[in-house]
């Protein structure tokens, strides 16, 4: 299995363009921990400023970990979960 | 077997992958009402329609329920199978004569010659301090009049397989779905309504109650928030021994009186929780039934409901009048 060097960070990966805030709320995860999804899915749900945004898995895999837990808060970056990748 | 089910959704989601899978199979089918296409529905119930469907199909109207409804109406007898969304249940009252004398009655009223194929969705319920034109359940009052199905998912499952079944009715479907049930950012939902969703269609047919905790001493009959209060209360009364059943009704009507009268007759105690007013509605409806079938098994009864008061704004007085986890168990407790 995969070591934390082969994890992939799951970030929101465009930032709302009208936010003046730089932190978020996740609001709903929509996938548990150890679930296989395929690229695209929609993971969870963030808040910035009252908009929602889906966040997507960035890879096909497993979401191994999730970072910041549903209510939780988070600033423009940083890592909402882990995801370990599907071998090729 | 079926595939294990790995996403869960929202019961916003929820309905709104009905909603889309029905207008993808039907072109008949169309969505309308006030800020359901730009915004998407005050409370996500239209999220994303209009983004795949457009405006002809997602349709934000002028703020004249009457207008709306019956043009709904009309469509619906015309041949197609409008959705047409009342912003707040509260309003009602604006298009009062669309609802209860046209939607409901037409089909009789022609003889058989029209049929109106139409969901009046509605957000329903408090909790978040809105105040007494925005709080509103009003079970009761669609409940009461016949010409129209009444239907209140409690889940995002129950969400989706009843809007599928309620597009696909010949019949006026009035879906009450309740804000605090819809998972959205302000309003933050209670564990229980966010749950696995098939993402293939599938219906839940109208008047199929769903026992959501089994139990032996206790019958719990409710519908919407309340039923994850009641499920709240039961795990409680669990540790004191007590077994409580919680049937959520799903639907108001038709009503699944069997359900409730088998478990009434196993428990023997009936406890009934409505967020609508006390009298003239489903608490008394609900003990009025099992009544007529089998009195000689209700050995005690209680009613949990809002009592008969415009539901207040200020958040301690809202949280006095609109029942709580704590409420339902001292009602059951009353009963033992």
């Amino acid at each position: 299995m995969s070591d934390d060097g082969d994890r992939v960070a799951v970030t929101l990966a465009e930032w709302p363009d009208d936010a003046d805030s730089d932190e978020g709320v996740v609001v709903n995860w929509f996938i548990r921990e150890g679930a296989a999804v395929d690229p695209e899915t929609s993971l969870c749900e963030v808040q910035i400023e009252k908009v929602s945004v889906d966040v997507l898995a960035p890879v096909a895999g497993t979401l191994e970990e999730i970072v910041v837990s549903e209510d939780g808060e988070f600033a423009r970056g940083d890592t909402l979960a882990w995801m370990d990748p599907d071998d090729e | 077997m079926a595939e294990e089910i790995t996403r869960e959704l929202t019961m916003s989601r929820a309905m709104v992958e009905a909603i889309a899978g029905e207008m993808r199979a039907d072109d008949e089918v169309f969505y309308m009402g006030e800020d359901v296409a730009d915004y998407g529905g005050i409370f996500d119930s239209t999220e994303g329609l209009r983004e795949e469907f457009g405006y002809d199909r997602v349709m934000d109207v002028p703020i004249s329920e009457t207008a709306y409804l019956g043009a709904a109406v009309g469509a619906a007898q015309e041949g197609m199978r409008p959705i047409a969304e009342l912003m707040f249940v509260d309003f009602f009252g604006v298009a009062m004569d669309q609802i209860y004398n046209q939607m409901a009655k037409n089909t009789y009223m022609s003889g058989g010659n029209v049929s109106v194929p139409m969901v009046l969705t509605a957000a329903v319920g408090g909790t978040y301090n809105d105040a007494a034109q925005h709080s509103q359940t009003l079970y009761g009052t669609f409940a009461h009049m016949p010409g129209m199905k009444v239907v209140v998912p409690s889940t995002a499952y129950e969400a989706k397989g009843l809007m599928h079944n309620a597009i696909r009715d010949d019949d006026p479907v009035v879906y009450l779905f309740h804000k605090r049930l819809m998972g959205i950012g302000w309003l933050p939902a209670p564990d229980g309504p966010k749950t696995p969703v098939p993402e293939t269609d599938y219906t839940i047919p109208f008047g199929s109650a769903d026992v959501k905790h089994a139990g032996e001493d206790v019958t719990i009959v409710t519908l919407g928030l309340h039923v994850h209060r009641a499920l709240e209360a039961a795990e409680s009364l669990a540790e004191d021994g007590i077994g409580a059943e919680v049937i959520d009704l799903r639907s108001l009507v038709p009503l699944d009186t069997d359900t409730i009268v088998e478990s009434v007759e196993k428990t023997g105690t009936l406890v009934v929780v409505d967020e609508d007013y006390r009298s003239y509605g489903v608490t008394g409806e609900i003990v009025a039934s099992v009544a007529d079938e089998a009195v000689g098994a209700l050995d005690s009864v209680e009613r949990v409901a809002l009592p008969d008061v415009p539901i207040p704004y200020a958040r301690s007085l809202e949280n006095e009048v609109v029942a709580d986890a704590g409420d339902i168990e001292a009602a059951v407790r009353r009963t033992q």
